[in-house]
């Protein structure tokens, strides 16, 4: 469509209204002025498409600043911002007029919070409706993902910098930045230094006190996250959007001082008492961001690294080079690398009843303090670098008895407490039991250590509703480091940890990036197995069993699952009896260690 | 027009040609369609004048005469009180469907209609009547969720069920103001409240007065009603997979004010309302955003849970008499009712439990059995009885029983937890040890340890209780009593009705089903027999209408069945070859026995409870007894092993100990003689016994001879006295 006519980025209204005038004027004049905008409801009239092209198919993507704690503020109002957050807490919807007829011309108020022109009273006027989410930056997200996909240097685009700063720049006489950016370069300069005379938002935050979002630091309901986000959403069912789906919203950041403003109408007691759960989430907090184009990010939207076909032969030489480095890691024990690599691929792919098909979780046993904090601690900087999102969970006596793990719904304010168990799919937890000595569990810590243990056996997550629990299902991969076999988070792998060496690691900034996308592919390889392997896996197991009469349902079904992710992780799209007899030797291995 | 694609979700849809957003234009504009004012008056004045209901149409009594609601206002001129009349909107609907759709999409209009046509009938029958009787909707044809609410049912009469989660405290609201002149002392006439706001006289009344600026608010001459704002919530059935629940505000009037309190399931009628906010100083920013609630026409409690039906609620005393069946729609009872009449429906709900938990049928009947329960019962003498059915599953690890658990709790309803504030074990603490050389971690709670023998949920809020354990050692040895299996109190044994050991048994032919089972949990196998099973929500209603509305009776022949069954399963206990009876059934297993009956009839939705029952009952319990309560040193079924962990033929064994020891000490040692080490007594009792004889079981006949006075200890050393 007709993309230069607007700029999409410093004034997607004024894109949204023309195409909705333009559009309103045609249906008017088709129905004989009836009321051409009814149809508009929970529809797109053209103004979607707009930007889908603008992005999508002219490489609009790149050139809309991403909204995050370091440049809010910056960014002016009513522009078209990025924003990458988990959905937190989904707060239902909010009804608005949606359309109103001003004097002969129906104009919109979609994707603003005001109506830009004074609405005559009474008028006809559409009741239209939208769908709000809170959205918090994801938890654990490793920095490396923030890389992935950096926007433009907003500091650098006065279509996009707010008034005041833009003022304070020019007094400050620094106009090298303004002219390239004028110059249409400004998406190139992100790397560049941040000069003298460039604004902070420390600097300038007192000047412009009162008209910028401050920084959500004190809201008890997200601790330890500074920065949230409401997202208003337009025309789709609300159960397209799933709790903790990790989102990339573009839309029109709004920020209104007046919105910002409490309530000047003290004696309607009705308001007061039907307050809105989004009073908490006052604007001059938690920016608005009314969303244009959606999409949920996957891990392999993290990373950088162009399209290619995901052949075995490539697979299987990354698929060396990650080993070597996990065995090194773990000071040269190679089968504890094995497992930790099948671990590390596996991912929740199937939920029957209560039933879950794909899970690993991995206990690496014979841990002490000294090596759990040296292996560990290795360990855990490298899983950071290889997946978007992970967390260490130190397992102590004192952490179980206090931590908030249970994301809980606060029935006063209306909102969703979070907890520790609030994450994305596909997170990765490491959980130290080596800190955990003998001692006593408050009820709070049996209930938090039920919490970890239903989420290890079953991959699901408790919510307190207050009157009742709601099951969230959860993908989490977890590995547990501890001096015995632990009892308190049975893991469905256990190995005796042997280590040879100490750990010894170095990776080039290239072959960490392979690694990631090798996780990332093979976890979502398909899996297409050819019936005559059924049978033959089944005789498998009877021959298995005969040998050992020890062999139950569920250590079976883990062998199957670690044989179908081995033969993934060589890139082949079918398990054969050639992994099979690969787990059965990694089985065989540890079991020996086990004695 | 149906360029529109989101349905109103309401049935009050909304003609494009209303304008679906009327919601700044004045009734005028709404009214100005197609309605009469008189139309409604009439047709008002006839259903309330000529409904009759049709349960009533057999009857021949004079009363009958006049019609249900007419009868209902009679009522309430009686009795002076109840100052609402209670309309059951299905009674409009069959009546007048054309007076019930304008009803429902116009309500604030037609339901002043409704008080005003009522109030002239009222006045007509009693003129010196002078309450007002409001009217209130309830029983809408068809509720929404609340998550479908949408604008098109805005002003729109909508039926929503939820939970209500806050109740805000009573707002007293000034309906009508009364002044006082502070300088003459004149009351004014009561001025009413317009919209929140109330016009103070700036001049006072009082042709002789005239004051300005003196009349003052004379708080106890004013009227004021209650109000109050709760807040529903979506119950967590209507939560789709991954959402978090919805909200929204109801405004309660008057008699409606504190008729919920938060925990309460019901359902409320009422009219969704949008109201703009003024969000900012300026005219600009108000009017964009609009807050809605629902104002409240009538409230009724509905059941609390699924399953959880004892203590149904106190519904509403005006439509108590229709309780029955209602939440049940009947064309979805007729479906469970001929569930019920299948042959193999007992076959069908067993495979219906827990589909994808591979085999186990008779333990699945056992919890199927504990998902109908039996009925309580209480004497007239104050003794009480369970109905609920307690298992316990012990197994060797690997076997599903935690599994099976997990299903049991999420077919429970999620809403057990309701009737409990604070849905977790309050107050339950643990300690954690480490073992010293392995250094594993383990979380013992109470005195049972969770990581090893846990018992580690419980089925129902109430007592039903479905537990599981581990052995203590890695496999369950067969030759120890359930108890030094698991290491559970007796007495605590001793309630389960249903106790399972699920062991792993070699054959090739289990073997290979479990490989079969296994595979197709991993893989879509297209090739797997489908059998017809119940799926989830039709098991939910399935039971819960049985659980509800089932109440079998034990028939003769089943009683003489019972009493036959449980004699001969007594005589068994007499086994050949051995002095001592071994008693095999105790009078606990005749309770366990009658619930189990009484489960097995209600899962044919049958009031009799038959011979076919308890032969059943006594299969199920007998199967369970095999696994848990054989005594593998004699092969026969010992109660005594659960009871007090301590089998029949091992008891007899330490009797003969004590006895050998005593003959022993009579014959080697003299009355106040010199002591005997207690090793050479066993070297003794060695040599005279063909049996093996250890240290420790010595030392516990000579506890049992000290008891009886015969014998002293001192350390190791044995004094005859």
């Amino acid at each position: 469509m007709v993309g230069p006519q607007y700029d999409l980025v410093g004034n997607p209204l004024g894109a949204v209204r023309a195409t909705f005038e333009r559009t309103a004027a045609a249906a008017a004049s088709e129905s004989g002025g009836a009321d051409p905008v009814a149809a508009f409801r929970g529809k797109d009239w053209g103004a979607g498409d707009l930007f889908r092209s603008f992005l999508f198919e002219q490489d609009g993507l790149g050139k809309v600043p991403v909204l995050d704690a370091s440049n809010l503020g910056l960014i002016k109002p009513n522009t078209l911002v990025r924003y990458r957050g988990m959905v937190q807490d989904m707060l239902g919807n909010e009804y608005y007029i949606g359309a109103f007829k001003d004097g002969s011309t129906w104009r919109t108020n979609k994707y603003t919070d005001f109506s830009p022109f004074s609405m005559p009273h009474p008028c006809d006027s559409h009741l239209w409706e939208r769908h709000l989410f809170h959205c918090v930056p994801a938890p654990g997200q490793n920095s490396w993902t923030l890389e992935s996909s950096p926007g433009p240097d907003v500091r650098r685009m006065p279509n996009c910098l707010a008034p005041e700063l833009r003022e304070k720049r020019k007094r400050d006489g620094d106009d090298d930045a303004m002219d390239v950016s004028e110059n249409g370069h400004g998406e190139s300069s992100f790397c560049k230094k941040p000069k003298e005379g460039d604004v902070h938002v420390s600097s300038s935050s007192t000047e412009v006190a009162g008209t910028v979002p401050e920084m959500n630091g004190g809201d008890h309901h997200i601790p330890g996250s500074s920065f949230s986000c409401l997202v208003k959403i337009y025309d789709m069912p609300e159960s397209q959007v799933k709790l903790n789906d990790v989102i990339e919203f573009i839309g029109v950041y709004t920020f209104d001082p007046e919105l910002a403003a409490p309530s000047d109408n003290p004696d309607d007691i009705m308001l007061d008492l039907m307050e809105d759960v989004t009073v908490q989430l006052p604007p001059s907090k938690v920016p608005r961001l009314h969303c244009l184009v959606w999409r949920k990010l996957s891990s392999h939207d993290f990373i950088s690294r162009p399209v290619v076909e995901p052949s075995p032969s490539l697979l299987k030489g990354i698929r060396q080079s990650l080993l070597s480095h996990l065995t090194l890691v773990l000071g040269n024990d190679e089968l504890a690398a094995q497992c930790l690599l099948l671990h590390l691929l596996s991912r929740l792919r199937n939920r029957v009843d209560v039933v879950t098909v794909g899970r690993l979780s991995l206990n690496f046993a014979g841990f002490n303090k000294e090596s759990a904090s040296i292996f560990g601690n290795q360990l855990y900087s490298l899983i950071q670098k290889l997946v978007p999102y992970s967390q260490a969970i130190p397992l102590s006596i004192d952490y179980l008895n206090s931590a908030t793990l249970q994301p809980r719904k606060d029935n006063k304010s209306g909102r969703l407490v979070t907890g520790v168990l609030q994450l994305p799919q596909g997170t990765h937890l490491t959980f130290d039991e080596t800190l955990l000595q003998t001692g006593s569990l408050t009820s709070k810590g049996v209930e938090n250590t039920m919490l970890l243990k239903n989420l290890m056996e079953s991959q699901k997550v408790d919510y307190d509703f207050e009157y009742y629990k709601l099951e969230m299902a959860a993908d989490v991969q977890l590995l547990t480091l501890s001096e015995g076999k632990s009892n308190i988070l049975p893991s469905d792998l256990v190995v005796p940890f042997r280590p040879s060496s100490v750990p010894t690691v170095n990776a080039g900034a290239e072959e960490t990036e392979s690694w990631r996308w090798y996780l990332a592919t093979v976890r979502s390889l398909p899996q297409s197995t050819e019936p005559e392997t059924y049978q033959m896996i089944q005789d498998e197991m009877v021959s298995a069993m005969r040998d050992d009469r020890s062999l139950g349902c569920s250590e079976l079904s883990r062998w199957l699952t670690m044989a179908q992710i081995m033969a993934s992780s060589f890139g082949e799209k079918s398990l054969s009896l050639e992994h099979w007899h690969m787990v059965k030797e990694l089985e065989r291995l540890r079991k020996q260690r086990m004695q | 027009m149906s360029t529109d694609d989101i349905p109103p979700s309401s049935e009050a849809g909304d003609d494009e040609t209303d304008g679906g957003g009327g919601v700044d234009a004045t009734p005028v504009f709404v009214w100005g369609t197609n309605i009469s004012v008189q139309d409604v008056n009439a047709a008002i004045l006839r259903f309330l004048r000529h409904f009759r209901d049709p349960r009533d149409a057999g009857r021949v009594d004079p009363v009958m005469d006049e019609g249900k609601y007419m009868r209902a206002i009679h009522r309430i001129l009686e009795l002076e009180g109840g100052e609402s009349l209670d309309v059951d909107a299905h009674d409009v609907f069959d009546h007048d469907p054309d007076l019930y759709s304008k009803m429902v999409r116009y309500p604030l209009e037609v339901l002043a209609i409704f008080d005003i046509v009522l109030m002239d009938l009222v006045a007509r029958i009693e003129p010196l009547f002078e309450k007002h009787i409001q009217t209130r909707i309830y029983n809408l044809k068809s509720s929404i969720c609340l998550r479908n609410l949408n604008p098109s049912d805005i002003e729109k009469m909508v039926s929503i069920k939820g939970m209500i989660i806050r109740c805000s405290s009573v707002i007293p609201e000034l309906k009508e103001a009364v002044f006082r002149c502070l300088v003459c002392g004149f009351y004014s006439d009561p001025v009413m409240v317009d919209r929140g706001r109330v016009t103070e006289p700036h001049i006072c009344q009082k042709e002789q007065c005239k004051a300005t600026n003196s009349m003052t608010l004379v708080h106890n001459r004013c009227r004021f009603s209650d109000k109050q704002i709760i807040k529903l919530q979506e119950t967590p059935d209507e939560i789709p997979e991954g959402g978090t629940p919805h909200t929204v505000s109801v405004l309660m009037h008057d008699k409606l004010v504190d008729a919920g309190k938060p925990g309460d399931r019901v359902e409320i009628t009422g009219i969704y309302r949008a109201m703009s906010i003024r969000v900012g100083p300026t005219q600009r920013t108000v009017k964009s955003i609009f807050k809605t609630y629902i104002d409240c026409l009538h409230i009724k409690k509905t059941d609390k849970s699924r399953l959880h039906v004892e203590d149904t609620m106190d519904i509403d005393s005006s439509n108590a008499s229709k309780s029955t069946e209602e939440d049940f729609l009947s064309d979805k009872v007729e479906k469970l009712k001929e569930l019920s009449k299948l042959p193999d429906i007992y076959d069908r709900l067993t495979r219906s439990l827990a589909p994808n938990i591979w085999e186990l049928d008779d333990v699945k009947r056992g919890l199927l059995c504990q998902l109908f329960d039996g009925n309580p019962l209480k004497l007239p003498s104050g003794a009480s009885f369970r109905g609920d059915i307690n298992i316990l599953l012990v197994g060797d690890p690997g076997t599903s029983k935690s599994q099976l658990l997990q299903y049991m709790h999420k077919l429970s309803p999620r809403g057990i937890y309701t009737s409990g504030r604070g849905s977790s074990a309050v107050g339950l603490t643990a300690y954690v040890t480490k073992d010293p050389e392995t250094g594993e971690t383990v979380m013992e709670q109470q005195t049972v340890s969770i990581a090893k023998a846990g018992i580690i949920a419980s089925l129902n809020a109430r007592t039903s209780v479905l537990a599981c354990a581990n052995p203590t050692e890695s496999r369950y040895n067969p030759r120890l009593s359930v108890i030094d299996n698991i290491h559970l109190a007796p007495t605590l044994l001793s309630r389960f009705d249903l106790i399972y050991l699920i062991l792993d048994k070699a054959d090739e032919q289990t073997d290979r089903r479990l490989a079969k089972h296994i595979v197709s949990l991993h893989f879509e196998n297209p090739n797997l027999e489908e059998l017809e099973v119940l799926d989830l929500q039709t098991l939910v209603s399935y039971i819960s209408y049985a659980r509800k509305y089932i109440q079998p009776q034990l028939s003769d022949e089943a009683a003489e069945e019972l009493t036959r069954g449980y004699v001969e399963m007594r005589k068994r206990g007499n086994s050949p070859g051995s002095r001592k009876k071994v008693i095999t059934a105790t009078a606990r297993q005749i309770e366990s026995l009658i619930r189990l009956s009484e489960a097995l009839a209600r899962m044919r939705f049958s009031e009799v409870v038959e011979v076919r029952d308890v032969v059943e009952a006594f299969r199920l319990l007998e199967v369970a007894m095999q696994q848990s309560a054989t005594d593998h040193a004699t092969g026969t079924i010992d109660m005594d092993l659960i009871m007090t962990g301590i089998s029949a033929s091992e008891r007899q064994r330490r009797e003969n100990l004590v006895a050998a020891t005593r003959n022993l000490i009579v014959e080697k040692m003299q009355l106040g003689g010199p002591s005997m080490r207690m090793i050479e007594l066993l070297e003794e009792l060695r040599k005279q016994s063909s049996m093996e004889i250890h240290l420790h079981e010595l030392r516990g006949a000579l506890g049992t001879l000290m008891t009886e006075g015969a014998v002293i200890i001192h350390g190791d050393n044995v004094k005859r006295v």
